[in-house]
């Protein structure tokens, strides 16, 4: 048995990176199963290691409203983004419950390995567990609070891995194969087999057809930025030539455009702040959207990328950057999509 | 899991090493090296606090030292499940500490060597959740110890059998239980909470499997803390074969010496009132060890009610339906084994939620919920 490990353990390099590459390049909807942290590190990991790639990569970061709760992954924003951009690899890293100060640490890991990066701006809390799967540099566990990882286990971790592949590369297999643990692969599957006995609690079906309509602003005034975790994220995006998009959504409560703007004429086109209005009778329960208003909210932000003025200027800088000719027609064509920027 | 950490994994080999190499003599002297390093890196200044209310402990044959190490240890206790931060295994370290006051109290610890003492309360393998062990038996079990490769054998197996059950099993089945978020149906509810009641137990019993393996490779036996829990035949039995030797150590020193006392009184007269009092007060007590929260305290209230129950029902079954032939029928013990299963299953919903979401659950379960 010992034996069968070791020589298994020659094989698993290759085998994760073909596990990775039909997992992560392939055309398959990505998502966070079951809306688990468990595959945010994994994924992390793999955009370092790859930061070369054929096709534009787009990662939208967020909370249950990136992820698509109540939807199935097809359904959610970043899916109708990538059906409408066939030519771009889309990653959906929302997880339920994020919030911003995750994004950034999350943002500033990857930000070397994508084209655009989405990153919904709710609130500023940083989940706790962020240092123990991904990497989080000194001054950021300081500025977020955050507990650094036992330094004897992280160092028992990495020379025991270092001799045993299957130990060193466990997350990353499961992730690769499974999309996240085998533990919540199971359970999930467990799920679908229920579900051939009874119906599921929510049908997307079952949703009322939409009467409202989603639109996008982005307003820009000069005037002085605040600083803080946007900001800097914003710089890090101008010294690398890379572009940050950060979402507000609008719900109930209007979203106060004073700071956005300027920090939208500081930062553009390297970080904008977009502001999606979606009204109530889009969502399902106030904060979340029906797939009808994800297909609206991917297209509003496809169409924002089209017209704005600095995201042709970044054209030769980006390879795959968005093109005219990639993007598809919007699904449906009679949306009335108001994109302020261009005012 | 701690014990799945590469910290305690090497601790636990050098542990073994040295257990298995150095003469007999030292391996308490051993046992208590590896087992302070391990609270000292998990625990910090927390340590010598422990330390201070061993010394307590040892120098309690006088009656004052006693009362006083008592008091104290009692009191440390209260403190941290007051402000809901236990630190690692206290709850099981304190139990065992107040029980060598109280049997030395008793006469019944008679040498007391402060290096057994030491590897007793530090013994790390039961410092992580438990068995509350008992510290003649330990002492025993320690010189008696034979690392031998069958002992290994037999301990990695029952290591391997807690490691299937808490990450195959135990968390899968956490999955579900966490479906109670968005729980809103009757059959959902019941699914809910009857998950729960299964991870409760695989999740606790593999971590007395683990530390009951960990002792057999070193050749210690620590005392088995779970019986086929759900199996019991009524809530008397369940609690003895749930979490065993927490039952035990609040029979022998809460509910025994409490019924004891009162049999001095006028209420020797009605010794079912004692037993109900003495039940009600000794599952406060469980329940106040799990935490000092209203959800517990009322686990543990509901618990000594079920006893209480239990046992007039017993009391007062009459003859006649006793000697009917279907009372012991098989069937009548596997209702009587499914019903102690449901009791349970209800009584962990306070335990498993926060309050007024345990209401909205049971509410749910129960068909009330508006």
């Amino acid at each position: 048995m010992v034996l069968w490990l070791i020589v298994f353990d020659q094989f698993v390099p290759r085998i994760l990176e073909v596990l990775e590459r039909r997992h992560y390049e392939g055309t398959k909807v990505f998502r966070f199963e079951n809306s688990d942290l468990f595959a945010l590190g994994p994924l992390v990991e793999y955009l370092r290691e790859h930061p070369r790639h054929e096709r534009r990569r787009v990662v939208f970061f967020g909370n249950s409203m990136i992820y698509g709760y109540f939807v199935r992954p097809e359904e959610a924003i970043p899916a109708q983004y990538q059906r409408l951009q066939p030519n771009t690899r889309v990653y959906n890293a929302g997880i339920n419950g994020q919030e911003i100060g995750t994004g950034y640490l999350v943002g500033k890991d990857i930000l070397d390995s994508v084209d655009v990066l989405y990153i919904q701006a709710v609130r500023g809390r940083t989940n706790e567990m962020l240092p123990s799967l991904i990497p989080v540099d000194d001054a950021d566990l300081l500025r977020f609070n955050l507990a650094r990882p036992d330094p004897v286990e992280s160092r028992l971790r990495s020379a025991l891995g270092r001799v045993w592949k299957l130990y060193r590369y466990n997350y990353r297999l499961q992730a690769a194969l499974f999309g996240t643990s085998t533990r919540v692969f199971i359970y999930k599957h467990k799920r679908d087999l229920a579900r051939m006995f009874r119906l599921p609690l929510l049908q997307p079906a079952s949703f009322a057809p939409i009467h409202g309509q989603v639109s996008l602003r982005a307003p820009r005034r000069p005037g002085p930025v605040v600083p803080g975790i946007k900001a800097d994220l914003a710089e890090l995006a101008r010294a690398r030539g890379k572009r940050v998009v950060f979402i507000e959504f609008e719900f109930r409560d209007p979203v106060p455009d004073d700071g956005i703007a300027t920090f939208n004429a500081a930062y553009a086109p390297f970080a904008e702040t977009v502001i999606v209005h979606v009204p109530p009778e889009v969502t399902i329960d106030g904060m979340h959207a029906t797939p009808a208003a994800a297909a609206q909210i991917a297209e509003v932000l496809i169409q924002h990328e089209l017209v704005t003025p600095s995201s042709r200027r970044l054209d030769g800088r980006r390879p795959g950057a968005l093109g005219r000719r990639d993007a598809a027609a919007p699904a449906g064509a009679d949306a009335g999509v108001t994109t302020e920027a261009e005012r | 899991m701690i014990f799945t950490e590469l910290r305690f994994v090497a601790l636990f080999l050098g542990c073994w090493l040295s257990f298995y190499y150095v003469p007999r003599r030292y391996r308490a002297l051993v046992l208590t090296f590896w087992g302070a390093a391990f609270y000292l890196l998990y625990t910090g200044q927390f340590f010598f606090v422990v330390v201070g209310l061993t010394i307590a402990a040892f120098f309690s044959g006088r009656r004052i030292v006693a009362w006083a190490a008592g008091l104290v240890t009692v009191g440390v206790l209260a403190y941290c499940k007051a402000s809901l931060l236990v630190p690692l295994g206290f709850s099981y370290l304190a139990f065992e500490l107040l029980h060598v006051v109280m049997e030395r109290r008793r006469g019944r610890i008679g040498a007391l060597s402060f290096g057994e003492l030491l590897a007793f309360v530090f013994f790390a393998p039961a410092r992580i959740a438990g068995p509350i062990k008992r510290y003649p038996d330990f002492v025993a079990a320690v010189r008696d110890a034979e690392p031998s490769s069958a002992a290994v054998y037999a301990g990695l197996l029952r290591i391997l059998l807690g490691l299937a059950k808490k990450f195959f099993l135990a968390d899968l089945l956490a999955l579900t239980v966490a479906e109670s978020l968005y729980v809103s149906s009757f059959v959902h509810a019941w699914i809910i909470v009857v998950a729960f009641s299964l991870q409760v137990w695989l999740d606790f019993s593999a971590y007395t499997d683990i530390a009951i393996g960990l002792g057999l490779t070193l050749g210690i036996a620590l005392p088995e803390n779970f019986r086929a829990p759900y199996l019991a035949k009524n809530i008397r039995d369940f609690w003895d074969r749930w979490h065993i030797t927490l039952s035990h150590w609040v029979r022998d020193y809460v509910f025994t010496p409490l019924g004891r006392t009162m049999f001095k009184t006028r209420l020797r007269r009605t010794p079912a009132v004692i037993a109900v009092i003495s039940y009600l007060a000794t599952f406060t007590v469980v329940g106040a060890w799990h935490g000092l929260t209203p959800a517990f305290l009322l686990w543990g209230v509901y618990h000594g009610a079920l006893l209480s129950l239990y046992h007039v029902i017993r009391l007062k079954t009459p003859a006649w339906i006793a000697d009917r032939p279907w009372y012991g029928s098989p069937l009548a013990r596997a209702a009587g084994t499914a019903f102690t299963f449901l009791c349970v299953t209800v009584g962990w919903v306070p335990f498993m939620l926060p309050l007024p979401k345990a209401q909205k659950m049971l509410a749910l379960m129960f068909g009330v919920a508006r």
